[in-house]
């Protein structure tokens, strides 16, 4: 009998999903519900913790390294996300045309995806250095003095902007490419037969049958950028004003926790962000009815 | 840049068009051609340039890296940093535990992710959908929620510097058995119901039937989680920071704030070539799972 | 089969996981450090050497890490319960985790008549314990280019030198050339706590460190006074070295004048340029930096006995002095002036200087959430260099927010 019934079955059950149930409470769920915990107290390694209810958060909407770092944040959304969307799309767009070597293309722009933050930034960094790194000294070539880029806060949020568009735009045109290729071609031909002009196809075929992945890209960015971390940590120079301005979210509750020991109001931080991120999407939830087509009437 | 004959179906034989007038529709056709190669390679230049500086910086002898106009062929070639590379860091302590960490951790990930993932496909049983729930709703939580509770736990459990630090934790990745989920949804339910007349069990089907129909999907996931292991610095950074447990992004990174002088930025891009040929070594070879599981995820949408 | 072939696979990469390190006979110290880098670690191991041949039975284990990475790395260690057994502490942590209970009370534990330098072995104690055994020390000095300053036609640093002089001499060097630099110093806390012990009439906190008098007037005249040297544009921001370091510049002779620790002597030594130092400019008083480190055992240790003997002799034995002295790693606290002779011997001419600084070395002002406070000032302080705040503004905002991490 298919998948025999009652207790049997439920062995089988218990054995598949044991390891991963077990592990997923234990690393994920248990450590969140502490994470919830940790947030109420004022918890600063190696003493003892006490609990002080919401203080952490109040004392956080007062902090200015906070407001600062979610400045930051929000600021390097809002230049970064539009940036590598429409480079993402049109790339996306690019790779969908049938070009013997295309396969080059695609391939080479993933190399960037497939690095890790930690070589990407020490070589951006190099080429980014202002006096011995080749892109101030193009600019100079046209006669432009190049900034320190990676000594000042908002020359390096630049670059670091520029560094991440390089580094996924690669993975994003694929994600694009793809909600490309599920776009039927009977729609095409119907819009060629009918006499469309390359842009009204566009307009009216392309662009609203994108939608869906169009809004899912949007929300991987937005959710995964406003936890940047490794870029902001590694990319501006020690003991500059870029160094000791530029921060993020993450980046300051991975200071608070690991350079001061302040565990409980780090962790209330991270709940913050998360308070954030959930509004956020929420909201890209609701929004989406209005705009992301799911099939063409 | 190659030459192809244009895709219009209008165009005239090659051999006649160096006779004939050439039509406008022709040359139009030509340009955009040529506008189009153009662009691929200035693409592929952007993207791949700065890895090849990297390479570059790591060759130069340290009297050169600092020149006034920065040069991708280095005047002179050296292996030098490389072999002032090795004796800063323990080059093969370190791969070795990249490698075993992100092998390990790849392999688990993917084995329970596809247990449970199959029971949520292909059984069905009560409370399916509420546990499913449990698993879609953790993948919400952002890392930074979880690090400190895990770090406070992984430390009680006494696995700091551990092997069992580094890979445990990643081992029960949600979003994996969501994915695999997908795949396991799309097999027939008749090889299931043939094999129960022969007499297999449901390990057996998950073995021999669900496995490896779902190659593509194990590739891609395998691909990704080895990429995420191999490049994981944040979580490393912490609990595995002795010299013999520690893994390649965390040694980058320390060998760059030890290095003094920028003359021995050199010494810091050989490392880098050393962290990054590996995954691009794997990528290369398993690109087609890459762009095909991406290509995947944004039909979804 | 296959199957089977797996689970084994699984079960031995289970087993490589959590297997504890494999068992020594003898007993093992584990020594954490920040101090021997990789131009050191030699130096180190030579004195492991000689130690384990003195005490058969204990072995040591040795781990280390960037100074920059340090101290993140311990606070992890110490908080997840695996704390070494012997480790480094600079004088600025000391407080902190003297405070924290997690040093052991070396007091009755050490042998008698151990010749460190007193003041060095009081900055150790806390509460009147003796939580830590200085194992080095190090004071900064100012290093200056012979040849710039003939070129320039200046008189070389004296000791009644004041600030004003280098300011002069600076403004002189620099306009000898275009990559050509007056005067380095970091302009840091470290930097300023120094120049206000300097000026006299500044101190950070007050008696019993409830409250921060960081912004009163001899603070601010402090602070001006080193900003001076970037307003005149005498000195190079980090942007203007664009990465290359301090050293290379002095070293490359582009630099005049280079205040820095008495680490970098070594580093020197194929220095083109006759160069030599002196002590430090005075504002109205002489004052030093004292950069002390101890080294400590960890009150959770196993190993206490074992632990105890290391750091006595990692910190005074003849054997680790002389290795110290001879590489000039940095100079044990010793009060033995016969380990200090051949160190003395090698140029500059006036390596006195090391020793003469001491008579004025101050150590730094310590509070317990130190790292904080050293970055809420650090980027204060940057704020006024980048001209954004004045040196009051900028104190007073400090005072702030000190006071706040005082509580």
């Amino acid at each position: 009998m298919v998948g025999y019934s009652g207790f049997n079955k439920y062995k089988w059950v218990a054995f598949f999903l044991a390891p991963s149930l077990l592990g997923l409470l234990t690393f994920i769920v248990l450590p969140m519900l502490a994470s919830i915990g940790f947030a109420l107290t004022d918890w600063t390694l190696p003493r003892q913790p006490n609990f002080i209810g919401l203080q952490n958060f109040q004392n956080l909407l007062n902090s200015a390294q906070f407001w600062n770092a979610l400045r930051f944040t929000v600021l390097f959304i809002l230049l970064y996300v539009p940036s590598v969307f429409v480079a993402a799309l049109a790339l996306g767009m690019f790779f969908n045309r049938k070009l013997p070597g295309m396969i080059v293309v695609r391939v080479t722009s993933f190399m960037p995806v497939v690095a890790s933050w930690v070589v990407v930034s020490l070589i951006w960094r190099w080429i980014f250095n202002p006096t011995y790194g080749p892109v101030n000294y193009w600019l100079s070539l046209i006669g432009i003095e190049g900034p320190a880029w990676l000594y000042q806060a908002d020359t390096a949020l630049i670059a670091l902007v520029i560094t991440s568009v390089w580094k996924d735009v690669g993975y994003y045109a694929l994600l694009f490419l793809g909600g490309l290729q599920s776009i039927p071609e009977t729609y095409y031909e119907a819009a060629r037969i009918d006499g469309a002009g390359r842009w009204d196809i566009f307009r009216r075929i392309t662009v609203p049958l994108l939608t869906p992945t169009m809004f899912f890209v949007i929300i991987t960015l937005i959710i995964g950028y406003f936890q940047i971390f490794d870029a902001v940590w590694l990319m501006p120079v020690e003991n500059t004003a870029a160094d000791r301005e530029l921060s993020t979210i993450v980046v300051e509750v991975v200071k608070n926790a690991f350079s001061y020991n302040r565990m409980g109001y780090a962790s209330a931080m991270s709940w913050v962000l998360f308070g954030l991120i959930f509004v956020i999407t929420f909201i890209q939830l609701r929004v989406q009815k209005r705009w992301v087509y799911y099939e063409i009437d | 840049m190659r030459l192809t004959k244009p895709l219009d179906v209008d165009a005239t034989p090659a051999v006649a068009s160096r006779e004939a007038k050439p039509t406008a529709l022709l040359s139009r056709a030509r340009f955009w051609t040529f506008v189009q190669y153009a662009v691929m390679a200035l693409l592929a230049i952007t993207m791949v340039t700065p890895f090849l500086w990297m390479i570059s910086t790591s060759l130069t002898p340290e009297a050169y890296v600092l020149s006034a106009r920065p040069q991708l062929i280095p005047e002179e070639i050296s292996l030098e940093s490389y072999a002032e590379l090795g004796r800063r860091i323990d080059l093969p302590r370190v791969l070795f535990n990249s490698i075993l960490v992100a092998g390990l951790g790849t392999l688990g990930q993917i084995f329970f992710a596809a247990m449970a993932a199959f029971v949520f496909s292909r059984m069905q049983w009560r409370g399916r959908n509420v546990v499913f729930m449990l698993y879609l709703a953790t993948m919400m939580i952002p890392g930074s929620v979880l690090i400190i509770p895990q770090f406070i736990l992984v430390r009680s459990l006494g696995w700091i510097n551990t092997y069992a630090a580094l890979i445990f934790p990643s081992l029960f990745s949600a979003f994996a058995v969501f994915l695999l989920r997908q795949s396991f949804l799309t097999l027939p339910k008749d090889y299931e119901e043939a094999a129960f007349v022969d007499g297999a069990n449901w390990f057996t089907i998950f073995w021999k039937i669900a496995l490896p129909l779902s190659g593509p999907a194990l590739a891609t996931l395998g691909v990704f989680s080895f990429m995420g292991l191999w490049n994981s610095y944040l979580w490393p950074l912490f609990v595995a920071r002795r010299d013999e447990i520690m893994t390649l992004p965390v040694a980058l990174s320390f060998l760059q704030s030890e290095t003094r002088a920028l003359t021995e930025w050199n010494i810091v891009m050989a490392g880098s070539v050393v962290a990054v040929l590996p995954i691009f070594a794997v990528y290369i070879v398993a690109q087609r799972w890459f762009v095909r599981g991406v290509v995947i995820t944004g039909i979804k949408g | 089969m296959l199957r089977r072939k797996v689970l084994m696979l699984v079960g031995l990469a289970l087993l490589l996981m959590v297997a504890p390190a494999t068992a020594q006979d003898n007993v093992t110290v584990r020594f954490f450090n920040f101090t021997a880098g990789s131009d050191h670690i030699d130096d180190l191991e030579a004195i492991i050497a000689a130690f384990e041949a003195e005490n058969p039975g204990i072995t040591i284990e040795v781990d280390g890490a960037p100074f920059a990475d340090y101290f993140t790395l311990l606070q992890t260690d110490v908080i997840s319960g695996d704390a070494p057994d012997v480790f480094e502490l600079n004088y600025e942590n000391f407080v902190t985790y003297a405070a924290n209970e997690v040093l052991l009370d070396l007091t009755d534990l050490i042998s008698e008549d151990l010749p460190y330098y007193p003041r060095a072995l009081e900055a150790f104690q806390y509460e009147g314990k003796q939580l830590g055994l200085p194992e080095t020390f190090s004071t900064v000095l100012l290093y200056y280019n012979k040849d710039l300053f003939d070129q320039a036609g200046v008189d070389y640093p004296t000791t009644e030198w004041t600030w004003d002089d280098a300011l002069e001499a600076a403004i002189a060097i620099n306009a000898l050339g275009d990559d050509v630099w007056g005067l380095y110093t970091p302009i840091q806390y470290h930097e300023f706590y120094k120049k206000a012990a300097q000026q006299g009439d500044c101190e950070f906190f007050n008696e019993d460190k409830t409250e921060s008098t960081i912004n009163s007037p001899g603070c601010v005249e402090a602070l001006d006074s080193m900003i001076e040297f970037v307003r005149q544009g005498v000195m190079p921001t980090q942007a203007d070295l664009s990465g290359i370091s301090d050293m290379e510049l002095f070293r490359d002779g582009k630099l005049g004048m280079w205040v820095t620790g008495i680490w970098m002597l070594p580093a020197l030594m194929e220095m083109e340029a006759n160069w030599d130092v002196q002590i430090e400019p005075m504002i109205n008083q002489h004052a030093h930096h004292f950069f002390s480190n101890a080294v400590v055992v960890s009150a959770d240790t196993d190993v206490a006995e074992a632990a105890v003997k290391w750091a006595e002799f990692l910190s005074a034995s003849e054997v680790a002095a002389t290795v110290r002295v001879d590489s000039s790693w940095e100079l044990p606290a010793l009060n033995k002036p016969e380990y200090f002779e051949a160190y003395l011997a090698q140029p500059p001419a006036n390596r006195a200087a090391v020793f003469q600084a001491l008579e004025s070395a101050v150590p730094p002002p310590v509070i317990e959430r130190q790292a904080e406070m050293e970055d809420t000032v650090n980027r204060l302080i940057a704020r006024v260099v980048d001209g954004e705040l004045t040196a009051q503004e900028a104190l007073d905002q400090a005072k702030a927010e000190i006071d706040l991490l005082l509580q």
